[in-house]
C-alpha cells in the first residue's frame, strides 16, 4: 500500500505542486486546477516535542502536530503552506509559522466568512477566492478557467461519490467496518482526483452489499475519527457508524451540487451550502436539526461527540447538543481526546458501558 | 436615563458612608482622587443595569465590538467581560465558572465565557441584577471564542445575536476586508431599526464616533504619562481606569473623566508624583489583568521599586482609534476595529511591543499565559524569545487565568517571581 509520503513524492515526480493545508475549510478545486496536491495536516503520526517550545500545554493536538510537522523538517517535499482561518489556536499557529519561524517556503492564508452569513458575507467570499488564486498564480502559473471549471466539475463528481458512500452506509447496505470507511474518507485529504474518484468508486462497486449490514448505528460527531483505536473499538462491539457530523468528514464532504455556471460563483455556493459546523459560527439550532436529520435518516440508537482536548469551538456547542438530545429521548457520550494517544482503558470503558445501554 | 440619575447618586453617597478609608500603604503613591468619580460612574452604570430593562434596549456586547453603531439607536450596553473582571478581583470566579460546568462546560472554556454563562444558569453576580439582554452584539476582532459563547447565550435565552465578522490580518489590511467590514454596518441598521423601534440618524452617529475618537486618543494621552519618570501612576490603577474605555465608549462621560484622571497625571508629573514611591526599574505587562492578584501584584511589585509602566492589554483600546474619522464613519470604524492587537498579525505585536519597550524605558517583561485567552497566549514564548535576543530585556512567563484561580499555583509563580526580582537586581 502507498503511504501518504510516498504518494505524495510521486506526484512530485509527476510535475505537479504540493501544498500543505492545515485545517479545515478552503478551495481545493482552485488549487486542483492550478496542478497543486492539497496535502491536508490534521494528525500527522509523530510524537511532540519541539512543538512544546512554541506552543502552550493548553493548545490543541492538531495544532501542535501541525507545527511539529514543520518544525521537524517533515515538509521538505513541499512548495508552501496554506492556513484557512479555522479557530484562534491555528490563526496564531499560522502567524507564529511564517512571522517567527519563517519557513522557507511561501505561506498562504485564507480567511472565510462566518456565520450568521448576509449578501456582504457571500460577495467577500467570492473576492477572496479569486484574491487566494492571484496570489497563488504567482508562484503556480495563471490559473485557467477552463482548467477550474473542470476542476469544479471533479469536485461534484467526489462529492457525489461521497454521498452515494455515506447514503448506502446510512441505509447499512455498505459492507464496510468503521476503520475501512474513514481510511478511504481520508484519502480525500490528499489524493489528486484522478486518483480519488476511481478510488472511491472502487470502493463503492466493492462494498456495496447485497445484505443489511449488522450493527447497532450511531451517528459520530467531532473534528476526526482519532485516536483510530476509537473505531476498532465500535467495530469490536457491533457497533456501526450510520452517519457522521465529523468536520473531516460529512462537514466538508456532502456538498450539495450548484446550479450556477461561473466556476467562482459555483464555489461560493457550495461554502455557504455545506452543513452547519462549530468552526464557521453555525448556530445551535443549525447544528441540532442537522444532526436530528441524520438520526432520522440512519435510525441511528445514539451519539458519540468524539472531541479534540482543547477544542473551544466544539467544546462551546457540546452542552446544547447534548440537551437537545437528551430531550428527544436520544442517548448521546462525550469523549475527550488526545490524537494519536490512543484510548485509555477508562474510556474503553465508558465506550462499551454507553453501547450496552444503547442495545 | 438622566431622571435615573439623582437616585443612583443618593444611594452611591450611601453606600461611600459605609467605606472606612484605607491605611495608605508607603510603597505606594498617593492614591489618585479621579478614582472616585470612577467608581461613581461604573456604579452608576451597573446601578442603570437594574432599571434598563423595559425602558430602553438592551444589547450584551463584546469589549472589541463597534459599540458605536448601537449607541446611535440608543441602547443601554452591558459588557460581561468587564462583567467577568469584576467577578475576577471580587474572587466569584471559579463558583460561577463552577455553575457553567455543572451544566456541561469544560473547564478548559475561557473563564470569562463561564462566568457569564454561570451567572445566567444562577443568576449570581456581585452587581446585584444584570439586565436581560434584548440582543447579542459580538465581534471577533478579539477572538472566535466570543462566537461560539455569544451563540450559547443567544440559545439560552432565545435572543437575537448580530456578529461583526473581522477577516484577521494575516499580512496587510486589504480593501476588501474594509468593504466587507463596512457592508455588514450596512446590513445590520435594518436588524438594529427593529429590535430597538428606533431609526438611524447619521448624524447622531457621527457625533457618537467623535466621541469615542476622542476619548481614546485622551485614553492614550493617559497611557502615554507613563513615559515619564516616575511614572504617574502603575498598570495596576490603569487596569482600573480603563474599565470606562471599555464599557462606556462613545458616551460624553467617558472623555469628561479621562480629561480630568489626564489632567491630575499630568499635575501629578509636574510634581515628580509617581505610582509607587520608590521606582528603581519599568516593567511591561502582556496580556489581560490577573483580576484576582491585582492587590497583591502591585504591592508585590512596588515594595521592590518595580513599577508596570505599559501593558499591551490597555494600550488596545488607544492603538488604533485614531482611524476613526467622523466624515467616513462606517469604514474608519471597519479599520480602527479590525486593526486591533488580537486580530493583528504576531510580526504586528513583536514590532508594537518592541516599540513600547523603547519608547517607555522598559527594563523587564512580564507574560501572562492566560489559558482562557488563546489568541492573546498562543505566540508568547517566541516573542519573548525574539524581544529578549533583539533588545536584551529581561523576560518571565507566568501561568495563570484572568479569574479562576483553581488553576493558579501561588507557590509556582512566587518562586519564579523571586527568580525575576532577583535577575532584574543583578
Amino acid at each position: 500500500m502507498t503511504t501518504r509520503r510516498q504518494y505524495l513524492i510521486k506526484q512530485k515526480e509527476m510535475g505537479r505542486h504540493l501544498l500543505g493545508v492545515f485545517p479545515a475549510y478552503y478551495p481545493k478545486e482552485i488549487l486542483w486546477a492550478m496542478n497543486i496536491v492539497p496535502a491536508e495536516i490534521w494528525d500527522p503520526p509523530m510524537e511532540i516535542t519541539a512543538a512544546n517550545t512554541h506552543l502552550q500545554t493548553y493548545i490543541c493536538s492538531v495544532v501542535k502536530l501541525g507545527l511539529e510537522l514543520v518544525l521537524q523538517g517533515k515538509c521538505d517535499i513541499l512548495d508552501g503552506f496554506l492556513f484557512p482561518h479555522t479557530c484562534d489556536s491555528i490563526q496564531n499557529m499560522a502567524s507564529v509559522i511564517f512571522d517567527y519561524i519563517k519557513p522557507d517556503k511561501p505561506c498562504y492564508f485564507f480567511y472565510h466568512p462566518k456565520a450568521p452569513y448576509g449578501q456582504a458575507g457571500r460577495d467577500f467570499y467570492q473576492r477572496h477566492l479569486k484574491d487566494l488564486a492571484e496570489s497563488l498564480e504567482r508562484q503556480f502559473g495563471p490559473l485557467n478557467i477552463e482548467a477550474l471549471k473542470q476542476a469544479v466539475d471533479m469536485g461534484r463528481r467526489i462529492s457525489r461519490l461521497f454521498q452515494d458512500i455515506y447514503d448506502l452506509r446510512a441505509k447499512g447496505e455498505l459492507d464496510a467496518s468503521n476503520m475501512e470507511f474513514y481510511q478511504v474518507v481520508r484519502k480525500g485529504e490528499y489524493l489528486f482526483p484522478d486518483d480519488l474518484i476511481p478510488e472511491l468508486e472502487e470502493f463503492l462497486a466493492q462494498k456495496k452489499a447485497s445484505t443489511r449490514r449488522p450493527g447497532t448505528p450511531v451517528i459520530l460527531s467531532g473534528v476526526l475519527p482519532n485516536p483510530h483505536e476509537i473505531l476498532g473499538l465500535l467495530d469490536d462491539l457491533g457497533v456501526r457508524v450510520a452517519h457522521d457530523d465529523l468536520l473531516i468528514g460529512s462537514r466538508r464532504l456532502l456538498i450539495p451540487p450548484s446550479n450556477l455556471e461561473d466556476p467562482f460563483e459555483q464555489l461560493t455556493d457550495s461554502y455557504f451550502a455545506m452543513a452547519p459546523c462549530s468552526t464557521r459560527g453555525s448556530s445551535i439550532v443549525e447544528r441540532r436539526e442537522h444532526l436530528f436529520r441524520l438520526i432520522n435518516a440512519t435510525a441511528a440508537k445514539g451519539v458519540i461527540f468524539n472531541v479534540v482536548k482543547f477544542c473551544e469551538p466544539e467544546w462551546f456547542d457540546i452542552p446544547n447538543l447534548q440537551n437537545e438530545l437528551k430531550g428527544k429521548g436520544i442517548p448521546s457520550l462525550v469523549l475527550d481526546t488526545e490524537v494519536n494517544q490512543g484510548l485509555s482503558g477508562q474510556m474503553k470503558t465508558r465506550v462499551e458501558a454507553f453501547v450496552e445501554m444503547l442495545a | 436615563m438622566k431622571d435615573l440619575g439623582s437616585p443612583a447618586l443618593l444611594w452611591l453617597r450611601q453606600k461611600q458612608k459605609k467605606r472606612r478609608p484605607r491605611k495608605p500603604n508607603p510603597h505606594l503613591g498617593p492614591p489618585l482622587k479621579s478614582t472616585r468619580r470612577l467608581r461613581e460612574i461604573m456604579t452608576r452604570h451597573y446601578y442603570l443595569a437594574r432599571f434598563a430593562e423595559r425602558a430602553k434596549p438592551v444589547a450584551w456586547v463584546t469589549s472589541g465590538a463597534p459599540v458605536e453603531i448601537l449607541r446611535t439607536f440608543d441602547f443601554y450596553t452591558f459588557y460581561p467581560e468587564n462583567h467577568g473582571a469584576l467577578c475576577g478581583a471580587q474572587r466569584m470566579g471559579p463558583d460561577l465558572c463552577a455553575h457553567a460546568e455543572n451544566k456541561g462546560y469544560h473547564p478548559d472554556l475561557c473563564s470569562y465565557a463561564r462566568i457569564d454563562l454561570g451567572h445566567a444558569f444562577s443568576g449570581k453576580t456581585p452587581a446585584g441584577r444584570l439586565p436581560r439582554p434584548d440582543l447579542l452584539f459580538c465581534s471577533n476582532n478579539i477572538c472566535q471564542t466570543v462566537l461560539y459563547w455569544y451563540k450559547a447565550l443567544s440559545h439560552y435565552w432565545k435572543i437575537p445575536i448580530i456578529t461583526f465578522d473581522t477577516p484577521y490580518n494575516f499580512r496587510e489590511i486589504r480593501d476588501s476586508d474594509i468593504e466587507y467590514m463596512t457592508r455588514q454596518f450596512e446590513e445590520m441598521i435594518p436588524k438594529l431599526e427593529e429590535i430597538s423601534g428606533r431609526k438611524f440618524s447619521y448624524s447622531r452617529f457621527q457625533e457618537i464616533v467623535g466621541y469615542s475618537l476622542e476619548a481614546a486618543s485622551v485614553w492614550g494621552q493617559i497611557l502615554a504619562t507613563m513615559k515619564n519618570r516616575p511614572a504617574p501612576m502603575t498598570i495596576f490603577d490603569a487596569f482600573v481606569h480603563m474599565a470606562p474605555i471599555v464599557s462606556l465608549r462613545g458616551l460624553p462621560v467617558t472623555l469628561d473623566y479621562y480629561r480630568l484622571l489626564k489632567k491630575e497625571l499630568e499635575d501629578r508629573v509636574e510634581q515628580g508624583i509617581g505610582g509607587i514611591a520608590n521606582e528603581q526599574k519599568r516593567l511591561m505587562w502582556d496580556n489581560i489583568a490577573v483580576w484576582f492578584k491585582l492587590r497583591d501584584w502591585s504591592m508585590l511589585f512596588a515594595e521592590r521599586g518595580l513599577n508596570f509602566v505599559a501593558a499591551t492589554y490597555t494600550y488596545a483600546w488607544a492603538e488604533t482609534i485614531h482611524y476613526l474619522d467622523k466624515g467616513s464613519p462606517f469604514e474608519s470604524m471597519a479599520r480602527a476595529y479590525s486593526l486591533v492587537i488580537l486580530n493583528n498579525n504576531l510580526e504586528h505585536r513583536l514590532k508594537m511591543m518592541g516599540q513600547m519597550v523603547k519608547e517607555y524605558g522598559i527594563d523587564g517583561l512580564v507574560i501572562l499565559s492566560i489559558r482562557s485567552c488563546k489568541p492573546y497566549s498562543v505566540g508568547q514564548y517566541d516573542l519573548k524569545r525574539l524581544l529578549t535576543e533583539r533588545l536584551g530585556v529581561k523576560s518571565l512567563i507566568i501561568e495563570a487565568d484572568m479569574t479562576d484561580f483553581r488553576t493558579y499555583s501561588e507557590e509556582q509563580v512566587r518562586t519564579r517571581l523571586e527568580a525575576f526580582f532577583e535577575e532584574l537586581e543583578g
